[in-house]
């Protein structure tokens, strides 16, 4: 009898532990997932003086979303390795200062909530490099080992060179501009 | 009352650097230039920089002066200041590139036929240098020669950074120079200009113990540019039992070809889609 009421009050502390998990994880899943978003609009109607063709314009959407994921995550995480890939020569080079800057003075950087407003401005003749103009808006959270030191929400300008490479578009400039 | 003063006094001293903590960051910089960030307040405070390729932390006394090295500022962008003694206070500022160094010139194609329309392109990109994309407009001068002989000459102002260009091919086959330049800057790029579709095919043949040989007079294009070694030349003969086809390529300007057919034969050429002369060879003896 004592064994019985024993095991009832094991199984429902087990449950308890179990929902707790459960709870805790979608948590930390949801609040990862609004992290990760990266919202991009793209118009590519006023590129000149080449016509961006549908596929071009839905490679350049899926590259340049990827891009800024990864460079959230380098920048959170002080890893280079999600620069690999979706960045090329300065844009590159840049990014792996600041990861390397970032874990040497212990500072790292969240981009939360992106939204980029993407544009096409410029499309060369042969398609070999297009210019495109972001506006960006995130919350952007500085931390110092791990201590929140500034929480901002920012509407950034952005101009950017990006190159097609073998299957995808990489980006090679990624420069911040005063708003005109 | 001594103590409500020395309260109000405890007060403002403790809440001193607080209030009176704030920074002062520069309008605008150029890429390389050194800046100052002023702050006012006292007592010491940790200071963060962070920017396109920086991340910097370093503890500083409120109301002096921050250094920043030239160094630290050479890559375009927005920086952010912080300045923390609880609380952080904070400033934007924006490095803007410095005057072009550098001129990226990507010209298509390498190779092109002449007397295409529209077939020749160049794109150019000024940057400092530290390898900052250059907005403000500045005039690129484009220019095509053969020689010493200008055959192209145009003058764009870039906008967004960039100045660009399209032209048709010239009338001979050869190098052409294309360059690019601001003020002192140039970037130079070569193109060979090829000749275009083969024009007037005309062929001689004569029978050989073996068949028929077959070659063309000197192939040229509509502007009289030998065509290029390699181009394929296709011989069809037809005789009463059928019809056969060779290809050859040019060599030397001639392309030759020999056709195994013992009765009467008419053979014709073609290039692309050019047609040449149809000739007749009457049968082995």
């Amino acid at each position: 009898m004592i064994r019985i009421i024993k095991s009832a009050v094991c199984r429902r502390h087990a449950m308890r532990v179990l929902a707790m998990l459960v709870s805790i994880c979608s948590i930390a899943l949801a609040s990862y997932g609004a992290d990760a978003t990266v919202q991009v609009q793209f118009n590519a109607s006023k590129a000149t003086p080449r016509a961006v063709e549908s596929l071009t314009e839905r490679g350049i959407l899926r590259d340049y979303r990827f891009a800024w994921t990864s460079m959230a995550q380098a920048l959170d995480l002080n890893t280079l390795d999600p620069l690999e890939g979706p960045f090329a020569g300065e844009a590159k080079r840049l990014l792996k200062e600041a990861v390397l800057a970032q874990q040497h003075s212990g500072l790292s950087q969240q981009y939360v909530n992106q939204n980029h407003r993407l544009e096409a401005v410029f499309y060369a003749p042969e398609g070999d490099v297009m210019e495109l103009h972001d506006t960006a808006e995130y919350e952007l959270r500085i931390s110092d080992g791990g201590k929140i030191i500034h929480d901002e929400h920012v509407v950034m300008h952005y101009v950017v060179l990006m190159t097609p490479g073998a299957d995808h578009w990489v980006i090679r400039q990624l420069q911040a501009v005063p708003q005109s | 009352m001594r103590r409500i003063f020395l309260i109000c006094a405890g007060l403002c001293v403790a809440g001193f650097p607080m209030l009176a903590q704030d920074l002062r960051v520069p309008a605008s910089v150029t890429a390389g230039d050194d800046a100052t960030i002023s702050t006012t307040g006292s007592g010491k405070a940790t200071f963060y920089l962070l920017g396109p390729g920086v991340s910097r932390k370093s503890d500083v006394k409120l109301g002096e002066e921050i250094h920043l090295q030239g160094q630290e500022l050479r890559n375009a962008g927005d920086y952010l200041a912080l300045v923390c003694s609880d609380p952080c206070h904070s400033g934007t500022f924006y490095v803007v590139a410095a005057k072009p160094a550098k001129l990226t010139f990507l010209v298509h194609p390498s190779r092109v036929p002449v007397g295409r329309s529209d077939a020749l392109s160049g794109v150019a990109f000024p940057f400092d240098q530290f390898h900052n994309l250059d907005l403000t407009p500045v005039t690129v001068n484009f220019q095509l020669t053969v020689g010493n002989k200008a055959l192209f000459t145009r003058p764009v102002r870039t906008q967004n950074g960039v100045a660009w260009f399209r032209t048709a091919s010239g009338k001979s086959a050869g190098v052409v120079q294309v360059t690019a330049s601001v003020d002192d800057l140039t970037a130079r790029r070569a193109v060979q200009q090829v000749a275009s579709e083969p024009c007037n095919l005309r062929i001689t043949g004569q029978r050989i113990p073996i068949g028929i040989l077959v070659q063309t007079e000197p192939v040229h294009d509509c502007a009289g540019n030998v065509v290029p070694d390699g181009t394929i030349v296709t011989f069809s003969a037809t005789e009463a039992s059928g019809k056969s086809t060779v290809d050859a390529p040019v060599k030397q300007g001639v392309a030759r070809a020999q056709i195994t057919a013992k009765g009467e034969t008419v053979i014709s050429v073609a290039s692309g889609v050019v047609m040449g002369n149809e000739l007749r060879v009457g049968a082995k003896q």
